[in-house]
């Protein structure tokens, strides 16, 4: 067919002359700073909605109620992988995209590096969250959200199991490792300790404890820190757990498996968030647990936890950005993170509000002390996305654990890994 | 045919074990919330429970969504169909230069990896979307013409055989006879190739009520224009899922689908059973 | 076949291209359009940056391929993905043509079931399919290891055992589309053929053989064609069920093209990735295509 021939050939010759694929004009400030009007806001979907929403609607009636001629439309978005998207598509096109939105703190990288969100340095001052917790939206100096709440993990195990078998909650890391090596002795139906493969959350803890980091931030560049001594002792000591979990049945586990092990029943302990405490009632741990401060190498010290979280943050592009600020402020502010905790659980980031919620629930004791031990972060540069898509810190643990490589020859492989994911 | 005892278990064995997925994810989608995630696992429930079929319905807009993925699934498989046909006849009934190459394209189009086209179809369906009303980003139409697109290929190679099965003693019949072409083409082969049309169609709506890949990528605002299966992926989540509720939301999505097979595998049989035969 | 040049030589040259303009229209734009995109992609370094207009695309030549090619792993999980589709294709060309061959030769109720069953199946998102087979072979709660007695029994530990579990999966989701085109093509083989070489003193055997399999050849052909494509592209089933496996070790190409690729927004990559893939897939079939000629059949 001619026809084909020729279009063919049109194509090949558009494709030598290489125009540039298609590209969304900038974000750029929109120009305008509109008082009235709708405000669009995206919250993230949870599996229990109507408390979040309760709370929410609150914000805006009290939103609405002191600014005249301004609606606020609530969108609630999915959290998992199809939040990119939406995200992706709306830093594309601006008629889509939100004025304020929630948004995963582990994302905030890769959403300043396309462009999406609005430089909040100003705006937000003098408030009273944690530096380590700001530092988690501080891109170059600049901040890029408002940490609206957070989830840290620490140390659940079996007051049954542990009272039976005479063993004290662990204060260091010896007494951890040989707790679950108790347990997995006296009652093999049971993993000492649930950890997983596929857990990086679970293993840097340790990894940070003694010293080590994933990548280090040397003159504004990163490199892979994974393979120095001190990371290594760091995955040791993790890889280590295994033996009372065997790589046979852990190797593959992701903190959310390690959550369903330990509320059938199936372990000892096991290393979980705040934010997982429904999971574990619902099962048959229900009543028999506590959590303690995961502890550190030293004796009563706490590993430190990763703090992983949500952020209000103002899109770029908004034409409301008075309104938006003001939005994000009021529902990131410390009455409705107080609000917010008593919905939905979700850890403050205001130390007021924290102290707070603090005095009256007796199980966050064990993570507030976590918090006040200080939290630790990724590294904030969009190269973490591709080390974790492309899984680096897993398939390192996988390999130690199923024997296929050495703690050494393993976290070689992870560092290359890691400098190719921020080479680039 | 002769059934035989024999044929007949092994036929209803095979049946169970197909089957038995299914039931177990209705069953999980019914179990109460301890039960599901219990380690004495029994293949039945003493308490069945709504809990989790009311988590997923209570979702804002369910209804919406349902009826939207509705809307884009039956206009996919009504278009793919009588373009899918057309397409056939063409390359059936007609000798001409390119055949082939036309039919490798058609293949080719299955074979590029669906993510690697989302960017660019989200620039096209975007400035698209400034030209032709009502198929922009934001809107169902741009889901139609997308799974259009998508589905279109594999109906043309489906549909081929079915017409190159109708005898063209019978349409030369009906030229003989002074029908014109058009009638030809809409009252004889068009019905005699109806199970074709039947299984393609299956085809195309699957694709379209199952896919999330395009409901995420081009429905970013409009909450009124999202589709069920994108909807209904907040109950996977990476670190805690939620069991039950993927189950009903599983079922919920599946039951739509089986029915419609239900509906068109009955024409199937019948299409099948007389009119393609001598 | 070759009554069909008769009728349509009879009218023009444009009547058959009259007929191809409407899947023109669908397909130039939103596919063609694309697809020249996606190859420009390619040799472009092309990023989230880049499509949301912070930074230009910066045009790399052939660096994304080299990339890609200069991959080991690449290659490794290249050849897995091969033997891999292919061990799906064949297992789920036996399943469906063996049960389309069963449906009829059973009655009306017990055939209602199995269509029913399969349909079913099919019927099933490919999403939800992968997590209730992985729920029933789960190690600790699933039914399979507390039935047989193998509590704490991983099945996705070892390479292979994780793979017949997702090939299991996969046949499960794709054996009824051959079973209800073949069971379609068998029931439209004309009863006058059958009875004329059931004169001729054939076996049930020979019959199938000789008479039925060469009439469906053309089904056949769509139904390998359509195979080898979705098990060379799976996607679903590794990822819900493996997540690319213990140590990278159930990788296959659309897995490792996300992992690699989209999951971090790098499309130009992605792209390169793409292309690949469908080259690939293009040479297979062509071969394939090819071997059907000689046979002396048209496609």
């Amino acid at each position: 067919m001619k026809i084909v021939r020729w279009a063919a050939l049109v194509a090949a010759g558009a494709l030598l002359a290489a125009c540039a694929p298609p590209s969304a004009a900038p974000q750029k400030d929109a120009g305008v700073d509109e008082k009235t009007g709708a405000l669009r806001v995206w919250l993230f979907q949870e599996p229990n909605q109507p408390p979040k929403e309760k709370v929410v609607k609150e914000a805006v009636d009290e939103f609405t109620a002191a600014h005249k001629g301004v609606t606020v439309e609530i969108t609630y978005i999915p959290t998992n992988n199809t939040r990119h998207e939406k995200f992706k598509g709306a830093f594309s096109d601006p008629a889509s995209a939100p004025d304020v939105a929630e948004y995963g703190n582990t994302d905030v990288a890769d959403y300043v590096a396309a462009g999406g969100f609005a430089d909040l340095t100003k705006d937000v001052t003098g408030g009273d969250i944690s530096k380590d917790l700001l530092g988690s939206a501080t891109i170059d100096g600049k901040l890029y959200g408002l940490p609206w709440y957070v989830g840290l993990r620490a140390l659940y195990y079996r007051t049954d199991v542990f009272t039976e078998l005479n063993i004290a909650p662990p204060t260091s890391y010896a007494e951890l490792a040989a707790a679950a090596t108790r347990i997995r002795a006296a009652k093999p139906e049971l993993y000492g300790i649930a950890v997983g493969g596929e857990y990086t959350f679970g293993a840097l803890p340790f990894v940070w404890d003694a010293g080590g980091d994933v990548a280090a931030k040397k003159d504004g560049k990163y490199t892979g820190a994974i393979s120095s001594p001190e990371s290594r002792a760091g995955v040791k000591a993790y890889t280590d757990l295994f033996a009372t979990c065997p790589a046979q049945a852990c190797a593959g586990l992701t903190g959310g498996k390690t959550a369903e092990l330990f509320a059938t029943g199936k372990a000892g302990m096991a290393i979980l968030g705040n934010f997982n405490k429904g999971a574990v009632e619902a099962g048959a741990a229900k009543g028999k647990y506590a959590v303690v401060p995961l502890p550190g190498a030293k004796p009563g010290s706490v590993a430190p936890a990763f703090a992983g979280g949500n952020n209000l943050g103002v899109l770029k592009g908004t034409k409301k950005r008075s309104l938006a600020v003001e939005f994000t402020k009021l529902l990131g502010g410390q009455k409705y993170q107080t609000k917010m905790y008593e919905a939905m659980g979700n850890l403050p980031t205001s130390s007021a509000a924290l102290a707070d919620v603090a005095g009256k629930d007796a199980f966050l004791k064990p993570f507030l002390a976590t918090a006040s031990a200080g939290t630790r972060f990724v590294p904030l540069d969009p190269a973490w996305v591709k080390v974790d898509s492309q899984k680096v810190i897993p398939t390192m643990l996988q390999k130690i654990v199923t024997g296929q490589a050495s703690v050494d020859k393993a976290t070689e492989e992870a560092n290359t890994a890691i400098n190719g994911a921020f080479g680039r | 045919m002769r059934s035989r005892p024999l044929a007949n278990t092994a036929a209803i064995l095979v049946a169970l074990v197909t089957v038995f997925p299914i039931y177990w994810m209705l069953l999980s989608a019914f179990k109460p919330a301890g039960e599901i995630t219990s380690t004495a696992v029994r293949p039945w429930t003493w308490h069945p429970s709504l809990d989790s079929f009311t988590r997923v319905l209570s979702q804002e807009n369910f209804g919406r969504y349902f009826v939207n993925s509705l809307i884009v699934a039956v206009s996919v498989v009504v278009l793919s169909g009588v373009v899918a046909f057309l397409a056939a006849v063409a390359l059936t009934r007609f000798r001409f230069r390119g055949r082939t190459t036309v039919l490798v394209m058609f293949l080719i189009a299955q074979m590029v990896p669906v993510e690697a086209l989302t960017i660019p179809l989200f620039f096209l369906i975007r400035d698209l979307g400034g030209t032709v009303p009502g198929v922009g980003l934001n809107t169902l139409g741009a889901l139609v013409i997308t799974h259009l697109a998508f589905s279109l290929p594999f109906a043309i190679w489906m549909m081929r055989g079915f017409v190159a099965a109708v005898p063209e003693a019978v349409e030369e019949a009906a030229l003989v006879d002074g029908a014109s072409r058009f009638t030809v083409l809409w009252r004889i082969t068009f019905p005699l190739a109806a199970p074709g049309l039947a299984a393609t169609s299956v085809f195309s709506f699957i694709t379209a009520w199952n896919d999330f890949i395009f409901a995420r990528t081009f429905i970013i605002s409009a909450k009124d224009n999202q589709t069920l299966p994108a909807a209904l992926q907040m109950f996977v989540k990476p670190d805690e899922n939620d069991w039950g509720g993927i189950m009903a939301a599983s079922t919920l999505l599946t039951i739509p689908v089986l029915i419609f097979f239900v509906l068109v595998q009955r024409r199937l049989v019948s299409g099948l059973g007389g009119a393609v035969k001598d | 076949m070759t009554t069909a040049v008769r009728v349509g030589s009879r009218r023009g040259r444009f009547l058959p291209l009259l007929y191809l303009l409407p899947t023109a229209v669908v397909l130039v734009p939103l596919f063609g359009y694309p697809l020249y995109q996606l190859g420009l992609i390619s040799v472009f370094d092309y990023r989230q940056p880049q499509v949301s207009g912070g930074q230009p695309a910066e045009f790399v030549g052939a660096d994304n391929y080299t990339t890609l090619l200069s991959d080991p792993q690449f290659w490794n999980v290249l050849s897995t993905t091969v033997w891999f589709a292919a061990a799906c294709v064949l297992a789920t060309l036996a399943v469906g043509a063996a049960l389309a061959v069963l449906l009829t030769r059973v009655g009306r109720i017990p055939r209602l079931c199995l269509s029913l069953a399969a349909m079913a199946a099919w019927a099933a998102p490919a999403m939800t399919g992968s997590t209730v087979w992985l729920f029933l072979f789960d190690t600790d709660l699933g039914l399979v290891n507390q039935t047989l007695g193998i509590g704490g029994h991983n099945w996705l530990y070892d390479r292979y055992s994780a793979f017949a579990l997702v090939g299991a999966t996969v046949v499960w989701h794709s054996f009824p589309f051959v079973m209800v085109s073949l069971y379609a093509g068998i029931k439209a083989v004309p009863d006058s053929v059958l009875e004329a070489s059931r004169i001729d003193g054939a076996t049930v055997w020979q019959q199938f053989w000789k008479v039925v399999v060469p009439i469906l050849r053309p089904i056949i052909t769509i139904v390998v064609i359509q195979s080898v494509i979705w098990d060379f592209k799976i996607f679903t089933q590794i990822y819900v069920m493996t997540g690319g496996g213990i140590a990278g070790q159930n990788l296959v190409l659309n897995v490792y093209a996300y992992q690699k690729a989209f999951g971090s927004s790098e499309y130009g990559l992605g792209s390169a990735i793409g292309v690949v893939m469908t080259l690939i897939l293009l040479v297979v079939t062509l071969f394939y295509v090819r071997a059907i000629r000689r046979q002396g059949e048209e496609l």
